[in-house]
């Protein structure tokens, strides 16, 4: 087991720049995971760690032993493929010897590895069977077992739940993060949904075009997103467009067209300033009949314009003007309590959960 | 480093697609601008060409009769693929199997075997005669055009119906529910996404009708065709220099690179091939339509076949010379056995060294045309295009001119004849292998090499096993087609090195009609047995093989 680290990668496809000097440390036995959208470098970043893809310019570490110039055979990684990978015409038994051979492990032992990872996955007495036998859950499993009878130096783990339904890769995802923990083997996981990335990750690193954008853990990404691209792209924001008016009471106000919003102070910012503000949904609140506004929290009024019921909970659409349109999360679903299309509401948010980010700013 | 293996296989397989095919060719186009070996270039053996009917005539027959050959093709093969692809035919496996026939039968035999019927004397003919209706014999540009139909038209029929089959329901059914009627559905939807099919099969229809040799040879009536042509004026020009020969052979590739030019600027933007995720529900046909339908379909795919039957029939009869005693007799294949062995046995051996020899070379092809597209990996695949457009008489012409002196001679040996099929196949299985990886998932190999095996270890560990269906069904192929090829053997043979496709062709240019059918018979046995073995074990993907 070892920590990974990546020294200013870079790789090109003639004029795009797939990975773009990209450095990162991580740590020994942690769960690492590339987030981003398609096309923005996370695969073809854990290619170059497996060696499929050569980098350009940079190093790359496993522990103290500089593995970039070595062949993906010899390096040492197990991966696991979006598509499973499972050999078509191996039982489930020889696809998981496959690599115990390749490392000339005795015939003994690769029987005890094979029984071992098979019970890791829960797949114990499916040896014997064929590929086209399995459901898509199980083919993964084997690929994890054939991964982790290997015993490999880094565990990497390309979209490999992208394929199965739901529930079961919500089932999956829990599953590989236990196998990890209790194997403690330093992992590279690469996925586009946000939801699995949080809740499965030690640290994220949030990818767009080529680049890092954030590398934190997954409430910091999420409560203290470094730019617009990131608070967009983890969970659903809103963003809002606003000029810097003035500086009042310990916070700041922007102005859009009428509408003023107020948001925590920051150095630098003059009136004049174009500033792009991100609220959460779930902070925005609406003010029902008996409520009185905290003094730490910005009120607003509108109407509402879309109202989606989703059992535990409502998302309402609420346009204080044309073009400020609020998306908020509400979990008053008693029916007494519901507001329907065109009522006039009040809302209010805490004025500290109004991440202002400066257009000239952006990374 | 990873990539030297590949980089330097695709240069040894690039230097021997320079020295087998390209250099030939090359001579041969040289040649066709000369009077006298190693003479000054001149014009002079084109304008021979445009002055004397025969030559020009031989273009304008090859080209039409073909062209003709495609058109019936399409108004055969079409509606029949649209039949079976979309309506209740019965008994869909048998006809599929029944199609394949052709394409695998010499079509020379049939041209021949269809004599038997339809000849000046044949026994049909004579019985159309005595119903009063006015009938010469199946000799004639009609009746060339006519073999071609039958012997070619699986290929438009086989790829329209996959064309037909990956068009998804949902298409249609999108079509329908926009507010046209079935017919213009039909018209409007599905045939401009199978039209790309139909043409492909067209062309390939073209394409062999226009290089074929036997068939104008045998019931052309001495009327001039290229591929006949270029090989008489070869074979008549012993010692001097044919250069009338190599210009016909220039033509000939001038015409079949223009229609494959034609075809791939036409596909360039129109690759519609879908997966469809339901095959598209068989609709049910009563009555007279369903016995109308049915019909048709037996009719296409059964005509084709008489021929055949035809000559394994007279094979067991008393024969002299032309004249068929009806009385059984096995007396032909014992003579074939006593004075032909040799032409059996070297058949088998040259179609298997072929087969060999086109795995060897095409398998690598094709694994570097899929997962190493490089500079190499591209100039290669226009390097294995070109046998496509060199007729078998163009190519047989071109190894002898290469091969007859200088550094490495072959002509005479039996190496010359397998360097010719291997040249004409090789491509193919080239081709089909890499259609086979395209849908292999690179991860398979990308997962056994994180696994610490090897790259050219992870190659034949998992990568060939899992082509090994694939390989072997295009080895069969490859290997049925051999053994019935003529059209570069009749060049390149020597007394020495015969095969049963120019002993039986001997035999029906000089009316040994006896020797003719056992060899028929034999060739027919040779090629379908092996074609069923491989159907059985082989489904599907049948189409994408030619």
């Amino acid at each position: 087991m070892s920590g990974i680290s990546i020294r200013g990668a870079t790789k090109r496809f003639g004029d795009l720049v797939a990975v773009n000097n990209v450095s990162l440390e991580i740590e020994k036995g942690e769960f690492f995971t590339l987030l981003g959208p398609s096309g923005c470098g996370k695969t073809t970043l854990l290619r170059c760690v497996a060696g499929f893809v050569d980098i350009e310019q940079g190093q790359i570490f496993f522990g103290d032993r500089r593995i970039d110039p070595i062949p993906t055979h010899r390096r040492g990684v197990g991966m696991v493929f979006q598509n499973y990978a499972i050999f078509p015409h191996l039982s489930v038994q020889d696809n998981i010897k496959y690599g115990l051979k390749a490392r000339n492990v005795p015939a003994a032992d690769q029987a005890k590895r094979v029984k071992k990872v098979l019970s890791m996955v829960h797949m114990e007495g499916l040896g014997d069977r064929l590929p086209n036998q399995l459901s898509g859950g199980q083919l993964q499993r084997v690929a994890i077992a054939r991964v982790l009878a290997i015993e490999p130096e880094v565990l990497l783990m390309d979209e490999p739940l992208s394929n199965l339904d739901a529930k079961l890769r919500i089932e999956m995802r829990g599953e590989i993060r236990s196998l990890q923990q209790n194997l403690g083997i330093t992992t590279i996981y690469v996925t586009h949904d946000q939801e699995e990335a949080l809740s499965i990750s030690d640290r994220i690193a949030v990818m767009n075009h080529g680049f890092i954008c954030q590398v934190a853990r997954p409430w910091e990404i999420y409560s203290q997103p470094k730019d617009t691209f990131v608070a967009g792209f983890i969970g659903a924001t809103n963003l809002i467009q606003v000029e810097m008016a003035e500086a009042k009471n310990k916070m700041l106000v922007g102005k859009c067209g009428s509408v003023s919003l107020g948001f925590p102070l920051q150095d630098g910012l003059v009136a004049g300033v174009q500033v792009k503000l991100a609220i959460r949904p779930e902070f925005i609140q609406i003010l029902y009949p008996g409520e009185t506004v905290p003094p730490t929290h910005w009120l607003l009024e509108g109407r509402v314009t879309r109202m989606e019921y989703l059992g535990n909970m409502i998302k309402y659409e609420i346009s204080v003007t044309e073009e400020i349109k609020f998306l908020i999360l509400n979990y008053h679903t008693d029916p007494s309590q519901l507001k329907y299309l065109g009522e006039t509401v009040k809302i209010h948010y805490p004025i500290e959960r109004a991440l202002a980010f400066r257009e000239d700013q952006r990374t | 480093m990873k990539n030297l293996f590949w980089n330097l296989t695709a240069i040894l397989i690039f230097i021997a697609v320079i020295f087998f095919l390209i250099v030939p060719v090359s001579m041969v186009l040289i040649g066709s601008f000369q009077t006298s070996e190693g003479g000054a270039l001149t014009l002079k053996n084109f304008q021979k060409f445009s002055m004397y009917r025969t030559y020009w005539q031989s273009l304008w027959n090859s080209v039409s009769v073909s062209l003709a050959a495609s058109l019936l093709t399409i108004l055969l093969a079409v509606p029949m693929a649209f039949l079976v692809a979309r309506y209740n035919i019965p008994g869909k496996p048998f006809l599929l199997a029944m199609s394949t026939i052709p394409l695998m039968v010499p079509s020379f035999i049939a041209a021949f075997s269809w004599i038997l019927l339809l000849g000046r004397a044949g026994v049909v003919t004579s019985l159309i005669r005595s119903l009063g209706i006015p009938f010469e014999s199946i000799y004639g540009h009609g009746g060339v055009a006519a073999i071609f139909t039958m012997q070619f038209f699986p290929y438009v029929f086989l790829m329209t119906l996959s064309g037909f089959n990956a068009v998804d329901e949902s298409i249609e059914e999108a079509g329908r529910s926009l507010g046209t009627g079935p017919f213009k559905t039909f018209v409007k939807v599905s045939m401009p996404l199978v039209l790309p099919s139909i043409l492909s099969g067209t062309l390939l229809v073209f394409m062999t009708a226009v290089e074929n040799f036997g068939v104008p040879m045998i019931i052309g009536e001495q009327k001039p065709y290229l591929a006949v042509q270029a090989y008489m004026e070869f074979t008549s020009e012993i010692g001097g220099h044919p250069g009338m020969s190599f210009a016909l052979s220039v033509i000939l590739i001038l015409v079949t690179m223009t229609s494959l030019m034609a075809q791939r600027y036409y596909l360039r933007k129109r690759n519609f091939i879908q997966s469809a995720k339901g095959r598209p529900l068989v609709r049910e046909l009563k009555g007279a339509s369903y016995f109308l339908a049915t019909g048709y379909c037996y009719w296409v795919v059964l005509i084709p076949l008489i021929p055949f039957l035809v000559a394994m029939t007279v094979s067991f009869m008393e024969t002299r010379g032309p004249v068929i005693h009806p009385a059984f007799s096995l007396r032909n294949y014992i003579y074939a056995f006593e004075h032909a062995a040799r032409p059996i046995f070297n058949s088998y051996f040259l179609a298997s060294m072929a087969t060999l020899a086109s795995i060897l070379v095409g398998v690598p092809t094709g694994y570097i045309l899929t997962r190493r597209r490089s500079i190499v990996g591209d100039t290669l695949d226009l390097a294995i295009m070109l046998p496509f457009t060199i007729a078998g008489t163009v190519l047989g012409i071109a190894l002898i001119v290469m091969f007859n002196s200088g550094l490495v001679v072959l002509t005479g040996t039996w190496m010359i004849l397998a360097l010719s099929y291997t040249i004409r196949k090789m491509p193919f299985i080239a081709r089909s292998s890499s259609s086979i990886l395209y849908q292999l998932d690179p991860a398979l190999e990308e997962a056994s090499i994180s696994l610490g095996v090897p790259p050219m270890k992870t190659f034949f560990k998992i990568t060939i096993r899992l082509m090994a269906a694939g390989i072997l069904s295009g080895a069969i192929l490859t290997w049925i087609t051999t053994i019935s090829e003529l059209s570069s053997t009749i060049v390149l043979q020597t007394p020495g090195w015969s095969t049963m496709t120019v002993e039986m062709f001997n035999g029906i240019i000089s009316d040994e009609m006896g020797l003719a059918t056992a060899f028929a018979s034999i060739l027919i046995v040779s090629t379908t047995i092996p074609l069923f073995i491989m159907m059985r074990f082989i489904k599907g993907e049948r189409a994408s093989l030619f």
